[in-house]
């Protein structure tokens, strides 16, 4: 089938590997909205590592200019030209995982890095936008099939190998990312409603699952498999669905805030003091005592948010707010407009990838989700995130920019 | 361009999208919905969190108030405890090795040792690591000379109490330890958890007045570190600029400087207690020495006694709970009888016995039963109608027909059996409350024991639970009681507040401690004229020269000397049980008599009581007496030298 649908695409006449041209039809919204909030990160950024650890947003910067050049270049490269290589790249980093996999495994540890000679990578992280291209190459072979049910479970055939992988690194957020990406996508490309919700269901049973898990809990218990010569001393019971001990430790405090606030609970804690005493108008850039007394933890990677929070205080908040989403609906309306599925498929996948990050990280520091580790893009310290983030966009902003295929606006199309 | 040339373009999709977008929207106006709520709606909330996570209030100790003796002599005071610490942030990297090398040769601590409590701070580099505790003063200049070539290394001083005489009135001025059941009651007068407070003595007393005030730092605090107190040049605790992590701390208000606590300044009379315990050692007992006009405490011995040096420590935690003080200090507070941390002045109760009489012949003079003439035949003993027994007089042969003045002075006891049938047990309880028996003295020390002097109400209730004919008071109970017999019971500072009524003219004094407190102006309770009877009977029991048989107390006789005393010894057991050993000697420790010996200077100027009780001492004529004269004779000495500092406890005064 592979082979197929790769002559399909070769032979349309209206491929164009790479058309530099394609920069002139670059999207100036998308550009603002990237470039306004990566300013807004690296204000943030300079706050909160002052001048102590300033190299830190030297690196940003540098992470910000390479993914950049790698975005121009997305940009110039026909997406479908990309999309044609899904099922290789999809291979690849199968295989990747399983060398995480196993490099860890002979290690004696869980292992989330690779060591490829001078550059490490980690090849979840990439596994997001590969997952995207190959659900996109996967839905548009596969056309109006896809409300056939055996071509529906297959997608999770495909986006299942991966994610359990990377689950058993163990890696929950990352693979928490495939849920959300995948029920959208097959959501666009337009499987049957009924189908979507079985799957939504299914879904949602699981909290049960996690209440009857959670029900036993004790965090201060000995981990399960833990052998005593003490017959008093309590061990949890075996996790159901194979959570790690820390991993329940987060949920718990999760769920009960007011257990060991300087434990688990205190990030939580400490974020909500921090961004509920910014109140309206903040305390001002370079004012916030939170961060400067070290109460906020992570204050330069997955809490950075409540920093802005702090020192920006609402006013400050809704406009990174309204500026992701105008990037999100602006990203929404290439997916609607583009006349063709992987094009539309595209965008859906990474609008879908970048809108959960930016809600999950959100609401981590808000306290209405436990703490999971997932990024907030353009504001968090991680180089190789930002220059994920800043691929997405590349390829994002290559979508209308493809030559003949200008958007198709509400009105030329009736 | 048109939508139809393209083959995957299904109906909907758009649609589909514009869902997906909706439910993005939805996702995010959540977000800011929950913002509003924590940053508008509870803004104060979290902003009075954010605050207190901000400063930190840290304490500057204080100085506890010193202790004066009579003489204006230091009885505690708070010695400089002089630590030597060294905060590696403060020493570049480089230089460590080698200060830590100088101060192994500077001070003789292993440089390993320090190495290793530097190794477990490491974490926090502004930590001060304790190189050497509580140095002699030679230590501290050597190290004040170096300082040069010793970055980072530096003197904190902390105050210590220090009783300087030992253990001589150790149970006077008792002891501090950690705040413990007092702190829900204290807690509004600003103690803390582990706050050192005084736990017995005149420390206890007074702690509200020796306690002063500590002072306040309020410095920033970091979610890691915690400020370290350092000392300045005048000797005062203050903040040291980093905290243990190194954060760099501002201070964020006006410091406030601790204050001192109050001085206090005591009756007692330094070489006269040191006298008076010396006098005692080797025995069991009390003795105690008023001013018999102010009821100020001159001496309140009690042997044996203890140390409160060994209480003190600045910190419980401190690398010396396992020391030998410490293991001393366990073993004081569960000690056995006789247990050194209880005072017998005051706290223990003796049957009074003879020392009674004077109360009884004071009483019987003043509702007119006797007058200085009335005698009764002593055959030397003493019978009740309707008793099965008989009482017997200390002299078998008995005393002959005697008046009270004789009776004082040979503590005839038929006689007393007579007089106190005559009073009835009311009249002796009355009188007894009255001259400061079988009720507190009101001391201002912790733990008085009111003792007692039995009441036909106390039998009833004491036997309660048994037959009615148990519960009765029989004259023969009150015949017991006369000589200070039965259940009768006084404490030695009782006795000694009974003799000075009779000293100072038949006023019944408030024995106290503290200058300040003024004891509370009462009422006559005795007339010239039972005074002069009372104290001629008792000058005669102490006279040498008196016509035979001499009196009790002769071994207290000074020439030149009105010296006025009553001896006394309170029966354990019965005589009939005495009788049973041929030989004095031969008498069980424990079964002998403890001796009493009441005494009273009236020409000498200030007048003073003394009381004298040895325990199991047999007789207050041979075993009390001659004590109470070289207690008088101390206190009147020609040449008052000051007493000898017990210790000095290492640092040179």
């Amino acid at each position: 089938m592979a082979a197929r649908s790769l002559e399909y695409q070769i032979r349309d006449a209206s491929i164009r590997v790479v058309n530099w041209n394609n920069l002139r039809r670059m999207d100036w919204m998308i550009i603002g909205c990237v470039l306004l909030l990566a300013l807004a990160g690296f204000l943030t950024l300079y706050s909160a590592c002052r001048s102590m650890e300033i190299e830190l947003l030297y690196r940003q910067i540098g992470g910000f200019l390479i993914g950049t050049v790698l975005a121009v270049c997305l940009t110039a490269v026909d997406y479908r030209f990309l999309v044609s290589f899904a099922p290789l790249a999809y291979g690849i980093s199968v295989l990747l995982l399983l060398a995480v996999e196993l490099t860890g495994y002979m290690a004696g540890g869980s292992e989330r890095w690779l060591e490829l000679g001078p550059i490490r990578i980690q090849p979840s992280e990439m596994t997001k936008l590969v997952m995207v291209f190959m659900l996109t190459w996967y839905f548009h072979v596969l056309g109006r099939r896809i409300r056939k049910l055996h071509w529906f479970i297959l997608t999770f055939v495909i986006v299942g190998v991966p994610t359990l992988l990377i689950l058993a690194q163990p890696n929950l957020g990352t693979a928490a990312t495939m849920a959300p990406l995948t029920l959208a996508m097959l959501w666009v490309a337009g499987c049957r409603m009924w189908h979507l919700a079985a799957v939504v269901l299914v879904g949602l049973s699981i909290f049960p699952v996690v209440y009857l898990e959670m029900k036993d809990f004790d965090p201060e218990a000995a981990p399960f498999g833990t052998v005593t010569d003490n017959p008093e001393a309590k061990v949890n019971p075996k996790s159901m669905l194979g959570l790690k001990d820390y991993q329940k430790k987060r949920i718990y405090a999760f769920l009960h805030p007011d257990y060991d606030p300087k434990g688990s609970g205190w990030h939580t804690t400490q974020s909500k003091i921090t961004i509920g005493s910014g109140g309206l108008s903040g305390k001002g850039y370079l004012q916030g005592t939170q961060t400067r007394l070290n109460y906020l933890p992570e204050h330069h990677t997955d809490f950075i948010f409540s920093l802005l929070g702090e020192e920006q205080g609402f006013i400050g908040v809704c406009i990174v707010i309204a500026l992701f989403a105008a990037f999100l609906f602006r990203g929404l309306m290439f997916a609607r407009d583009c006349p063709e599925m992987q094009g539309t498929l595209l965008a859906t996948g990474i609008v879908t990838v970048l809108a959960f990050h930016i809600f999950v990280n959100i609401a981590v520091t808000v306290g209405v989700m436990p703490v999971t580790g997932i990024p907030l893009p353009f504001l968090s310290y991680g180089r190789s995130f930002y220059i994920t983030v800043m691929a997405c966009v590349g390829v994002l902003l290559s979508i209308p920019a493809r030559p003949h295929m200008r958007f198709v606006h509400r009105k030329g199309v009736s | 361009m048109d939508s139809e040339k393209e083959p995957n373009r299904y109906e909907g999709v758009s649609t589909r999208v514009q869902l997906l977008a909706l439910a993005i929207a939805l996702a995010l106006t959540l977000l800011c919905a929950r913002f509003w709520q924590l940053q508008i709606v509870n803004m104060h909330e979290y902003a009075v969190m954010a605050r207190d996570n901000q400063v930190w209030e840290k304490r500057l100790p204080s100085d506890r108030g010193l202790i004066f003796g009579r003489n204006g002599e230091v009885l505690a005071d708070n010695r400089a405890s002089a630590d030597i610490v060294f905060v590696p942030g403060e020493c570049p990297e480089e230089q460590r090795e080698h200060v830590v090398q100088r101060l192994e040769a500077l001070l003789k601590v292993p440089a390993d040792s320090i190495l290793s409590r530097m190794q477990a701070t490491r974490g926090a580099p502004f930590q001060q690591v304790v190189v050497k505790r509580d140095v002699v003063k030679e230590d501290r200049v050597r190290v004040e000379e170096h300082s040069a070539e010793l970055p980072g290394v530096l003197v904190v001083v902390a105050p210590q109490r220090r009783y300087l005489y030992g253990e001589t009135g150790g149970q006077i001025l008792g002891f501090l330890g950690e705040i413990s059941s007092e702190l829900d009651e204290w807690k509004p007068m600003g103690y803390r958890m582990g706050d050192i407070v005084g736990k017995g003595g005149i420390e206890r007393v007074y702690e509200h007045d020796l306690r002063g005030q500590d002072g306040y730092a309020v410095v920033t605090k970091y979610a890691s570190g915690r400020p370290e107190i350092r000392t300045d040049r005048r000797g005062l605790p203050v903040v040291s600029p980093r905290d243990s992590q190194g954060h760099e701390l501002r201070e964020e208000a006006a410091r406030r400087n601790p204050v001192s606590g109050e001085e206090l300044y005591l009756t007692i009379d330094m070489g006269l207690q040191k006298a008076c315990e010396d006098i005692l050692r080797g025995e069991v007992g009390a003795i105690v020495v008023l001013n018999a006009d102010t009821g100020g405490v001159l001496a309140l011995a009690s042997m044996p006694t203890y140390d409160p040096n060994v209480f003190v420590t600045r910190d419980p935690n401190c690398e010396h709970s396992d020391t030998l003080e410490n293991c001393e200090r366990l073993n004081l507070l569960r000690a056995p009888e006789p247990n050194p941390m209880f005072s017998r002045a005051y706290r223990e109760n003796y049957p009074p016995g003879s020392v009674f009489k004077v109360l009884l012949a004071a009483a019987a003079l003043e509702e007119g039963i006797i007058d200085e003439h009335s005698t009764f035949f002593c055959p030397g003993k003493f019978q009740i109608n309707g008793a099965g027994r008989a009482w017997h007089c200390w002299r078998r042969s008995g005393h002959g027909s005697v008046n009270v003045r004789e009776a004082l002075a040979y503590s005839c006891d038929v006689f007393f059996y007579n007089v106190g049938l005559r009073l009835g047990v009311d009249k002796i309880n009355e009188w007894s409350h009255k001259m400061g028996l079988g009720v507190k003295t009101g001391i201002d020390l912790p733990g008085e024991n009111p003792a007692l002097i039995p009441s036909p109400e106390w039998k009833a209730e004491l036997f309660a639970s048994k037959p009615v004919w148990d519960q009765k008071w029989y004259p023969g109970d009150t015949v017991n009681l006369s000589i200070g017999q039965g259940s009768a019971a006084a404490t030695p500072l009782q006795c000694a507040v009974l003799t000075a009524a009779i000293v100072n003219g038949g006023y019944r004094i408030q024995p106290h401690l503290n200058v300040e407190l003024d004891p509370k102006e009462s009422a006559r309770l005795l007339s010239e004229k039972t005074i002069e009877i009372v104290q001629a009977g008792m000058l005669q029991c102490v006279e040498k020269q008196s016509p035979a048989p001499t009196g009790t107390g002769k071994a207290a006789y000074i020439e030149g000397m009105k010296i006025m005393g009553k001896t006394g010894s309170a029966q354990v057991m019965s005589l009939k049980h005495h009788e049973q050993f041929a030989n004095e000697e031969d008498i069980p420790y424990e079964f002998r008599d403890h001796a009493w010996f009441v005494a009273g200077v009236l020409d000498r100027s200030p007048r003073i009581s003394v009381c004298i009780l040895v325990e199991h001492g047999h007789h207050g004529s041979s075993a009390a007496a001659p004590l109470a004269k070289d207690v008088i004779e101390y206190f009147y000495r020609e040449d008052p030298t000051p007493p000898v500092l017990a210790r000095l406890d290492g640092t040179p005064q």
